[in-house]
């Protein structure tokens, strides 16, 4: 597509209309440096903003967290830094909190992996190319759906007098009215549902490129399905599986809209905490503190996924090699 | 081709993974059809299915507190898709067409791949202290604009999006037509307005309709920038939350819902008209 169009344009190109009043004017000496320049300068924009709008204002939360709350009225004071409230922030409640939050990130994220990944595989290879078009616009429209919205369908859903639990009553799988609502486990699906979408698109993608001439290829060498899966298509789709998990986690570990709305009181999260320490107690040197552990606990976590990830790429090298006959791998 | 294979061999692998495929949509379809389900309903409470009509549509349309929130949010989704995209354009050519290993390229991409996973909770508790400091302590008001607010930290959410979408569209071209451009004496503008930004519209259409549904979409943030007057859709419906749920939320959703389909529909329609093939229009919408 993109290399057609590069290649047909250089013939219109000199016989625009526009060109020969400007082709008087000299090409400028220098016009590489000069051309470098340009995009430098172009990027000043964004950089401007995203010193002004991001790195200056996450730097002052940072810089919070050093201070402390002097007195009822005022949120934070830094003329006097210390770490304390860190030990502050990690109070009992914080805590477990935090780990729950953690839990059902990592399982919402491999619960994502396990739904999206035979569902992009599906939709990449199996579904024809003529239904796949439609097919793909319908898994962006709940991507594109509020994601309140979505969550308060949920909700009703999962209501103990919805529709949902009438059903399953009246067919008897349940005895009483459905009990899930307000539970870790109603959280646990919002999020897995909430963040699907995020998990299939990069799948799709990644799956879509591995190429179906690759695979060919491997049938015709008289590699199996299987082999052919584990060796062709899947280490192809890693990159997919890699930045939908970040899509995935990292979003999810900081949200709390999911379990405000589907965990009530026993479903906080620590973005929940968070905010009640911005808004409600007022008390910004521990809410910054606690945003600080929340990134670097995210940082950690996607760290250790990359190390597995890196892990397993080398263990799977190492199974794979067939070695040659000059006995290189 | 493939359409063949699909029907040719059949194996249990082949029906499991359409089961799947089938289970998976009707998972993703579930709460939305329930919440259009229950957008007609005529009880009191959204949850408690009464009767079906139109009531909630109404009273709804007639609630000025729902009206004004919706038009908030809209007007915030405009204002950011525009800001984002204008910044997001720049940053996207300016990082397609860097020297290789230039600081300012390295640098800017780390920091727009960092707005991209820091949790929204973070940009949310370091926006508010913020907006205080430059709109009140420093006096520069229009900051103390709700309105404004909004746009500048959604913008803010979604600028790295548009620039990563368009230099992703940007850098399966060759720079040898923006030189060629050069050597045949286009002025610098000229060159960005005839050459480089007609390659990468599909590219800014793509990042303006992302950061418009990604703003439409914003809760958290939403909830520490907004400025009493300017409550944005999202916001209006987490406080309702709380309270007491009405079907009216469910009624003013499945507009907004139908909304952003027809806005998907006309960018999809642009792209396909741009000549991409639906699979790579997905590949650009999703980034």
């Amino acid at each position: 597509m993109s290399t057609q169009a590069a290649e047909s344009t250089p013939e219109k190109t000199p016989g625009t209309p526009k060109r020969p009043a400007k082709t008087t004017q000299p090409a400028k000496p220098g016009g590489m440096s000069a051309r470098f320049f340009g995009a430098s300068a172009m990027s000043f924009p964004t950089w401007a903003y995203a010193l002004f709008f991001f790195i200056i204002p996450v730097a002052l939360v940072i810089f919070y967290s050093f201070g402390y709350k002097p007195d009822e009225f005022t949120a934070v004071a830094t003329d006097q830094l210390s770490f304390d409230r860190y030990p502050e922030a990690m109070s009992a409640s914080f805590v477990s909190t935090f780990f729950a939050t953690l839990r059902i990130s990592v399982v919402g994220t491999i619960l994502c992996l396990i739904i999206a990944l035979p569902f992009a595989y599906w939709l990449a290879i199996k579904v024809s190319p003529a239904r796949r078009s439609l097919a793909l616009a319908l898994v962006m429209v709940p991507f594109w759906t509020n994601f309140l919205v979505r969550t308060l369908g949920w909700q009703i859903m999962l209501s103990p007098d919805g529709f949902l639990s009438d059903w399953m009553q009246g067919l008897g799988l349940l005895d009483g009215p459905l009990d899930i609502l307000y539970t870790r486990s109603a959280v646990q699906i919002g999020v897995v549902y909430n963040y699907l979408p995020l998990m299939i698109l990069p799948l799709f993608v990644a799956i879509d490129s591995s190429g179906q001439k690759l695979r060919e290829a491997s049938y015709d060498l008289g590699a199996g399905k299987i082999t052919t899966f584990l060796r062709v298509t899947l280490p192809m789709a890693m990159p997919g599986v890699v930045s939908g998990c970040l899509l995935v986690f990292i979003p999810l570990n900081g949200d709390y809209v999911t379990a405000t709305v589907l965990g009530g009181a026993s479903g906080s999260m620590v973005g929940q905490l968070i905010a009640n320490q911005f808004n409600t107690a007022q008390n910004w040197a521990v809410g910054a503190a606690m945003a600080v552990i929340l990134i670097l606990a995210t940082l950690a976590v996607v760290g250790v996924g990359f190390s597995l990830l890196k892990l397993g790429q080398m263990i799977a090298a190492r199974l794979n090699s067939v070695p040659l006959k000059d006995g290189r791998a | 081709m493939s359409k063949k294979n699909t029907f040719a061999r059949r194996t249990p692998t082949d029906i499991g993974l359409h089961v799947w495929g089938i289970l998976v949509f009707a998972y993703l379809f579930l709460p939305i059809a329930v919440i259009i389900a229950y957008s007609f309903n005529t009880g009191k409470v959204l949850a408690n299915f009464r009767g079906f009509g139109l009531d909630a549509y109404i009273s709804g349309i007639n609630n000025d507190i729902i009206i004004s929130s919706v038009v908030t949010s809209l007007q915030a989704a405009v204002g950011a898709a525009l800001v984002s995209t204008v910044f997001g354009t720049l940053g996207g050519v300016a990082l397609a067409r860097a020297p290789k290993g230039a600081w300012w390229a390295l640098g800017l991409t780390a920091i727009l791949g960092l707005t991209l996973v820091t949790p929204e909770i973070v940009d949310g508790i370091s926006f508010l202290p913020w907006f205080v400091t430059v709109g009140v302590d420093w006096g520069i008001t229009p900051l103390n604009n709700g309105l404004v607010r909004l746009i500048i930290s959604h913008a803010m959410f979604s600028m790295a999006i548009v620039t990563f979408i368009v230099r992703a569209r940007l850098a399966g071209i060759d720079s040898q037509l923006e030189d060629a451009a050069a050597d045949l004496g286009a002025t610098p503008w000229n060159r960005f307005k005839d050459i480089t930004l007609p390659i990468a519209a599909p590219g800014i259409l793509a990042g303006a309709l992302m950061s418009f549904t990604v703003s439409l979409d914003n809760t958290i943030l939403s909830s520490f920038v907004q400025q009493p007057g300017y409550t944005p859709w999202p916001v209006y419906i987490f406080s309702a939350v709380r309270v007491a749920l009405r079907p009216e939320v469910a009624a003013i959703s499945t507009l907004m819902f139908l909304l952003t389909l027809l806005a998907l529909a006309f960018v999809g329609f642009v792209l396909r008209k741009a000549g991409g093939s639906s699979t790579e229009i997905i590949k650009t919408m999703a980034g």
